[in-house]
């Protein structure tokens, strides 16, 4: 087969796998039904106007309305609706306008409370179709309209629409320099992680896209990079159990040679792991055995609600799934993913529960004797090569008597106990000084807990 | 073949401008032409091989000439050092837009990017026209994991808040109650020795290499099936909300994905995994969701066509024929060994989808018809009423005996009426069938529709015994004293008998064969001694039949 023919294949079996799951008429189906629900949305919110909401004529718009949207919830799983000037897409896709003015309209209707889009998570029943649009009559309520909204969205229980404000495509960024702002991301991560959980709980769908995204900028910033190490160390970002797990497993993902496209998986997978507690209700109940044997499962099953096969899907969905599983545990050791967030996921608990009696440095020795059993024997010794002897955020005593923490990853085999560092305040233990790079002394003399 | 100009209007570029400009245009428009093109032709069509060639030559054309090509990507435009080279202002086939939506503000193809690379970039822009369910990846997640060093990306976020009143999102609205992990998450921890000094050591290449190979190739089919079976336990052991809803669209996701590749293996892994299931029920209801007709057409495309049997090693795909498709592929199959091949497998989902063959059955022509009916009731004989019903309603004679023949050997009650009805078919293979079901499975209620049969138009003499049979069969004892009445009539003098007064007479022959009792033996006797002929050699008939016992004709 020549180079032409390859590449037809090639592609063939990318789009095939893409589309998985799909059929050849689902944009057809995807495009109606968005039509009909723009249309009978649009339709539905000028109507207002001259009835009231529980008015009998609303009852086949809103039927229609609660079909078409079932229908789309089905076909895509989340479903987009929002309007652009004057055309309305949904999940990307432009709607045709022509001969239906209402979606024309849809955008102004929507505007007058400051919204730019609708995210439908899960479909609505004609009742709560009804409540959609009887919140949209209510004049906007100055000087915050959406939040009033959304406000009373939640009060009829219309947890599955989110609103979307008005966006435009930014263009203001320098392209020339192309920087990335990782730290901006490590901030951003923690944040998504956790509105992420919420509306897993909240019986949403999961959409990756924005996790994608920020993991995406922290790989091409580099896990190793002693900047996204000073942000994660100084930052609230450190306070987030997702994002100290996600930064860990990605450091070791690399370290590991994994493409890069399965280090995007890691990193999302990491900033999920634990959303199986938040979909349990996060009762005290759950903390101990119980919750540690149902949220794994409980995870990968909220997770499996967004729609569309992808192999980065079934590699979060293991990752999830095994994060705790152990590696000679008789079902099975866990996936090459969960096996690293099984050492991330550890890691950070031990320091979390333990780190006010045991240094970092000794909770990684003590894992590292466990490879083979709780843990993967080259993944574990990739994590202290990686970690070095002085773990990221050990508080370390100086042989000058200064306290310090360790501020990054391994830079070389060389530097292994030879750490960047920040000084600290020696009572508080928080870092108040500048870097120190410990290549140059002064020498640690221990690692301390805290 | 229509040639792709034809049907995809070109977006616009410089007609003019530096040799630059005319060369990055002539390499963009290819780029957005291929990747469109594969929303209208499969990837393995020749007009697909005539824009990847396209594409092939015009950026390396442009690559070789002027060297690294820095294309800025504006709304609905691309840019070369302030040239315009592509403009389309449809959002929705534009390729710039898709690109700037996604956060892409700069591609710079160096001269050092190869094929491999520039297919590549093809490959991710194609994926962003193609796929409907673009939730998982955007341009910018696509190309930072594809790391292309011949592609240089600038990229932001694709999109600011513009609004005249900004409203910050209210804090606690994605901090829901009940949305965060309880004190004390992820513990117990495991007990880990006494730690150990920390030192590098090296890892062996393999061991990294044996993760590695976790995620391609056969390793991902191995972890997709590991995980389809990790799911079924973690749903019964989790009591996920049934009917597992989100599970059977999983699986449904992944035998696309193993039909795309071809991976019939696989796919054959994966419903051996789902019948292990525990319980039956969740195991029918999976295997039901993932019928399909795709499936169907792979495998039969790699069976050869004299092939009437489903190799072994394929048997387990059989709940993944798609019921539906089977019934088509049937209905339309002229070929007589696939026609068996295709037969068996429907026959095969049943009894447990008896409802989707029987609502099939109506519309298939009647040899078909037949078959799957006869199918129906040897495997699902308690839907026979439900096939005997349809197949009464049919115009076809032989369907219509066939369902009468479903009618007996239904379990349970027969229907005396709608059976009885069938005494004034017009065809006379139905009336024999009728009288026969209602001598089999009918009652008392029947006595007055055979006797009419027997009272009206005129009827062969073979059916005529038939409703004898028939009403002695269902009544004996009212019967019997019909046939005295009908054995010895009176004739009209110099008239003789009427038509039908010989016809009841030889109805009454022929049911006193099925009459218990030395009654009727002893009238037999009697009309044999006197009669002639025909009559005699009825009688002598009945009489024999009597000897043998019971049972028809």
């Amino acid at each position: 087969m020549d180079e032409l023919g390859q590449a037809q294949q090639s592609l063939a079996r990318t789009l095939g796998r893409a589309r998985a799951g799909e059929d050849r008429e689902l944009s057809q189906r995807v495009r109606e039904n968005g039509e009909a629900l723009a249309q009978m949305l649009a339709g539905l919110l000028k109507m207002t106007r001259v009835h009231a909401a529980d008015n009998r004529a609303f009852d086949a718009p809103v039927a229609e309305c609660a079909r078409a949207l079932a229908a789309l919830v089905d076909l895509v799983g989340v479903v987009h609706l929002a309007a652009v000037d004057a055309q309305a897409f949904v999940n990307e896709m432009r709607l045709r306008a022509e001969g239906r003015p209402g979606i024309h309209d849809l955008g102004a209707e929507l505007r007058k409370h400051n919204v730019g889009g609708l995210l439908f998570h899960g479909p609505l029943a004609p009742g709560q179709v009804r409540a959609l649009v009887a919140a949209f009559a209510q004049p906007a309520a100055e000087p915050a309209p959406r939040t009033a909204l959304r406000e009373r969205l939640q009060a009829e229980g219309l947890a599955a629409v989110e609103l979307q404000g008005i966006h435009r495509f930014r263009t203001s960024e320098n392209p020339e320099t192309g920087q990335v702002d990782a730290a901006g991301a490590l901030e951003r991560a923690g944040a998504q992680a956790a509105a992420a959980a919420a509306a897993l709980a909240s019986g949403r769908a999961f959409n990756p896209l924005p996790l994608r995204r920020t993991v995406a900028m922290l790989l091409e910033a580099g896990p190793h990079s002693p900047g996204l190490w000073d942000t994660w160390l100084t930052g609230p970002a450190r306070g987030s159990h997702a994002v100290t797990v996600a930064l860990h497993a990605l450091l070791l993902g690399q370290a590991a040679g994994l493409p890069s496209a399965v280090q995007q998986d890691l990193g999302v997978a990491a900033l999920v792991h634990d959303a199986g507690y938040a979909s349990l209700g996060g009762g005290a109940e759950l903390a101990g055995p119980d919750g540690l044997a149902r949220h794994p499962g409980e995870g990968a099953r909220v997770l499996l609600r967004q729609r569309g096969f992808s192999d980065s899907k079934l590699r979060r969905l293991r990752g999830v799934l095994e994060h705790h599983r152990g590696q000679s545990e008789p079902r099975g050791p866990p996936s090459a993913l969960g096996a690293i967030l099984r050492i991330a996921e550890d890691y950070a608990t031990f320091e979390r529960v333990h780190g006010q009696r045991v240094s970092r440095a000794d909770v990684l020795g003590a894992m590292a004797r466990a490879a083979g059993t709780h843990y993967h024997p080259a993944l574990v010794q990739l994590a202290v090569n990686a970690l070095g002897a002085f773990p990221p955020g050990t508080l370390l005593e100086l042989a000058d008597g200064r306290r310090a923490r360790s501020a990054a990853p391994v830079r070389s085999r060389e530097t292994f106990a030879t750490p960047l560092a920040r000084l600290c305040d020696a009572a508080t233990g928080l870092p108040d000084g500048g870097p120190l790079d410990l290549a140059a002394g002064p020498a640690v003399r221990r690692a301390l807990p805290g | 073949m229509p040639t792709p100009t034809a049907q995809q209007p070109s977006p616009v570029g410089p007609a003019t401008g530096s040799p630059a400009a005319q060369a990055a245009a002539a390499a963009v428009q290819a780029l957005a032409r291929a990747a469109r093109s594969f929303v209208l032709y499969d990837a393995g069509n020749e007009v697909i091989r005539q824009l990847l060639d396209t594409w092939r030559v015009k950026s390396r054309a442009a690559l070789d000439a002027h060297g690294e090509l820095p294309l800025d990507v504006r709304p609905f435009e691309i840019v070369l050092r302030g040239e315009r080279v592509y403009e389309d202002q449809d959002r929705e086939k534009s390729m710039a837009f898709k690109l700037f939506r996604d956060g892409v503000r700069r591609l710079t193809l160096q001269p050092e990017a190869g094929w491999e690379e520039l297919l590549e970039l093809l490959r991710i822009v194609a994926l962003r026209y193609t796929v409907v369910r673009q939730q998982e990846e955007d341009a910018v997640t696509l190309l930072r994991a594809a790391r292309l060093r011949g592609v240089k990306l600038v990229a932001v976020e694709g999109l600011a808040p513009d609004e005249e009143r900004p409203e910050p999102e209210p804090p606690g609205e994605r901090e829901q109650a009940g949305a965060q992990a309880p004190e004390g998450w992820d513990t117990p921890l495991p007990r880990l020795p006494a730690p150990s000094p920390l030192a590098w050591r090296p890892v062996a290449p393999e061991a990294l290499e044996a993760i590695r190979a976790e995620e391609s190739g056969a390793g991902a089919a191995r972890g997709a099936l590991a995980l389809a079976r990790e799911l079924l336990v973690e749903a019964v052991r989790g009591q996920w909300p049934r009917p597992y809803a989100e599970l059977v669209q999983f699986f449904a996701e992944l035998r696309d994905a193993f039909l795309a590749d071809g991976q019939l293996a696989e796919l054959r892994q994966l419903v051996e995994i789902i019948g292990q299931a525990g319980l039956a029920e969740v195991r029918d209801h999976l295997l039901s969701g993932l019928g399909d007709a795709r499936t169907l057409d792979l495998v039969l495309d790699g069976l050869p066509a004299d092939a009437a049997e489903l190799p072994a090693d394929l048997m387990a795909l059989a709940p993944l024929l798609g019921l539906g498709a089977a019934v088509d592929r049937l209905a339309a199959e002229t070929g007589e060994a696939r026609r068996a091949l295709l037969l068996r497998l429907v026959l095969a989902r049943l009894p447990r989808e008896a409802d989707a063959v029987l609502k099939r059955l109506p519309g298939l022509e009647p040899g078909l018809t037949r078959a799957l009916a006869q199918g129906l009731v040897a495997r699902a004989p308690e839907r026979a009423l439900e096939v005997a019903r349809l197949l009464l309603q049919q115009r076809d004679t032989a369907l219509r005996a066939e369902g009468l023949e479903a009618l007996a050997l239904a379990p349970g009650e027969v229907p005396v009426a709608p059976v009885a009805a069938l005494l004034q078919d017009p065809a006379e293979a139905i009336r024999l069938k009728a009288a026969e079901v209602l001598g089999r499975r009918g009652d008392e209620t029947a006595v007055q529709a055979l006797t009419a049969a027997l009272e009206g138009a005129e009827r062969s003499p073979r059916e005529v015994e038939a409703l004898g049979q028939a009403l002695a069969e269902v009544a004996p004892i009212p019967a019997s004293r019909l046939f005295a009445a009908w054995l010895h009539p009176r004739g009209r003098f110099l008239v003789g008998l009427t038509a039908q007064q010989k016809r009841l007479q030889w109805a009454a022959v022929a049911g006193l064969a099925a009459v218990p009792g030395a009654e009727a033996e002893r009238q037999l006797q009697a009309l044999a001694a006197e009669a002639t002929d025909e009559l005699r050699r009825h009688c002598l008939a009945a009489m024999a039949r009597r000897r043998k016992g019971p049972g028809r004709g």
